[in-house]
């Protein structure tokens, strides 16, 4: 469960280009919940994905995960809970080190690393079986430095470490946002099967609103730091993309009128 | 013929020395390519692995304690150098050169004077004297053992399930924060260890030399670079083993290369200038086209500032 509570973060504060990037934002999602996060550019979702993995500390606000209050925890001590696939994929993974290396610094994320032997021949058939099901054949090249994959194929392999391990919260950031639009795709696909199968805490920030209302149980539209819109259940099996648009040019009228 | 013979006659004494030198460019190696933090502690860790080392023989401190001693404080320093990068985001070298700034004048405290004699007290050396080799064989031995010994421990640490995590902050801090690494504690430790291992290479010197001085590290990091481009280029940096071996092999190569240089009689002072171009021969090689297609130096490099 998480639950963020008047989460508030300005960047710039007290300068003339002062940002309220987090504006008093209240969410709760409950176990299993997969929502969809949707809003403007710049509306925030990032932001508060940020906070919610601890690469962000909030000014104001709340947050706790399971009834725990991890508002202050730094992000190494966060990421036994918050699992996250960044937009860009080079993010995700370290470059110079093998799939197999990656694979378990993902599985140390539950499990502290010790002065132990690191890659056994137990963990190398875990990983071998995990990454299987790609389908992408990344099985059969464990000891492949993760620089010669392709984006997509990192991508995928940034998925399957976070979902590695069943993360209590899982974070996507328009992680198929830099892939063509066959290898997103695949890895949407890759995405929904290991989210529902695992029954995890789920936010997936999008700007394919068909995506929003195809998948998940729940919409979560941001403005300007704060939740705009909720839907789920009836209402967002009702919902249209147009009426999910609509929001969207509410928002640029004000800031028409503002500007 | 001279020459050969010239050489020929300083190889144990030379690679005596390189053997020692390998654990500064261990120290330079570890840092740069485990931990993408270029670091110049090196060049003052050196120098008080040395000072530290004397001064404990001098006190009556066995040879052995003595240089774990030594290492512990080239540790201490590793730390404060990463410590300092860490918490004011002072770029890494900058961070480096400030403590070898201040360990100069820490050096010259722990001595009391610029240069400390130490002919008389014992050394790790003497273990091997049963087996009655020549002085530097007994070097040779001696330090040979102790480098394949860190050699075959290091492999064996960076494929725990802790040195994995450590070189990961180094292959991208990022990522590893958000595997539940604590990029602090790897870098600090990691830093650590590097110090640790100039300061034993300081303090292995000082026991070899008989002498300790505060100017012993003048250079020695420029040396050690050297000395691991040089590796780096004969082995590749493609897997684990080939990376921590570089120090090793480069260390040797290089010194012998210095060696074939005095030989051919190049006055000493015009060492630094041949180091130089052995350093640029080794960098603008690969740009050149002439290393080996597989040696596999990573298209780009990204280090922390
Ligand atoms: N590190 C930062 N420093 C300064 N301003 C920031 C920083 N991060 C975000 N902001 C500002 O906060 C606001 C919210 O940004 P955020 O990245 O959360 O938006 P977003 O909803 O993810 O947008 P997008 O859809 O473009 O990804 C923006 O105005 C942005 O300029
Ligand atoms: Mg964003």
């Amino acid at each position: 469960m998480l639950k963020i509570k008047d989460a508030r973060r300005v960047f710039f504060q007290g300068m003339p280009d002062e940002k309220v990037a987090l504006d008093g934002l209240s969410l709760t999602l409950a176990r299993g919940d997969f929502a969809i996060v949707i809003g403007s550019n710049g509306a925030g979702k990032s932001t508060m994905m940020n906070a919610v993995s601890g690469a962000l500390m909030l000014d104001q606000g709340s947050i706790h995960i399971n009834g725990a209050d991890v508002t202050a925890m730094p992000v190494h001590a966060r990421a036994r809970h918050v699992a996250r696939v960044f937009q860009d994929p080079m993010k995700g993974t370290a470059a110079s080190m093998t799939i197999a290396e990656n694979m378990l610094l993902a599985e140390m994320r539950q499990n502290p690393a010790r002065l132990r032997r690191g890659l056994t021949r137990a963990r190398r058939e875990t990983y071998r079986e995990h990454l299987s099901y790609l389908g992408l054949g990344l099985e059969d090249r464990l000891d492949t430095p993760v620089s010669l994959l392709s984006g997509g194929q990192r991508q995928s392999l940034s998925l399957v470490m976070a979902v590695s391990g069943e993360p209590d919260i899982l974070l996507l950031d328009e992680h198929t946002a830099a892939l063509d639009p066959r290898t997103a795709d695949l890895v949407l696909n890759a995405t929904l099967r290991a989210v529902t199968a695992l029954k995890l805490t789920t936010m997936m920030v999008t700007h394919n609103m068909a995506h929003a209302l195809e998948y998940g149980n729940r919409i979560i539209m941001l403005d300007a730091g704060k939740v705009l819109l909720e839907l789920s259940g009836e209402e967002k099996a009702r919902a249209t993309v147009p009426d999910l648009i609509g929001h969207f040019s509410v928002k640029s009228d004000r800031m028409l009128l503002g500007a | 013929m001279d020459i050969l013979n010239a050489w020929i006659a300083l190889i144990p004494v030379t690679l005596a020395q390189s053997l020692i030198l390998s654990f500064v460019v261990l120290a330079v190696m570890l840092p740069f390519r485990i931990l993408s933090f270029p670091d110049l502690t090196s060049e003052g860790s050196y120098p008080l692995g040395g000072c530290v080392c004397a001064v404990a023989l001098i006190a009556g401190v066995p040879p052995l304690p003595a240089l774990l001693i030594a290492a512990t404080a080239g540790f201490l320093a590793g730390c404060a150098t990463a410590f300092i990068h860490l918490r004011f985001r002072i770029h890494t070298l900058l961070a480096g050169i400030l403590i070898t700034t201040m360990l100069y004048s820490i050096n010259l405290r722990i001595m009391g004077k610029a240069n400390q004699p130490i002919f008389s007290e014992p050394k790790v050396y003497d273990w091997l004297s049963p087996l009655s080799l020549s002085a530097s064989w007994t070097k040779i031995v001696l330090v040979g053992v102790l480098a394949l010994v860190t050699y075959l421990v290091l492999n064996l640490w960076f494929t725990t399930e802790r040195g994995t995590a450590m070189r990961a902050v180094g292959a991208n801090s990022d990522m590893a924060e958000a595997q539940g690494i604590n990029v602090w504690r790897a870098t600090i430790g990691g830093i650590g260890l590097a110090g640790a291992f100039s300061a034993f290479g300081g303090g292995l010197m000082v026991q070899s030399q008989g002498f300790a001085d505060v100017n012993m590290g003048l250079g020695v990091l420029i040396n050690a670079l050297a000395a691991l481009m040089i590796g780096e280029a004969i082995l590749g940096r493609t897997t684990l083993r080939r990376q921590l071996a570089a120090p090793f092999v480069g260390a040797v190569v290089y010194y012998q290369l210095i060696s074939v240089c005095l030989a051919a009689g190049l006055p000493p002072g015009d060492l630094k200038i041949a180091t130089g171009v052995f350093v640029l021969v080794m960098l603008a090689a690969p740009t050149m086209g002439f290393r080996r297609r597989n040696a596999g130096t990573p298209a780009k490099e990204s280090f922390r500032e």
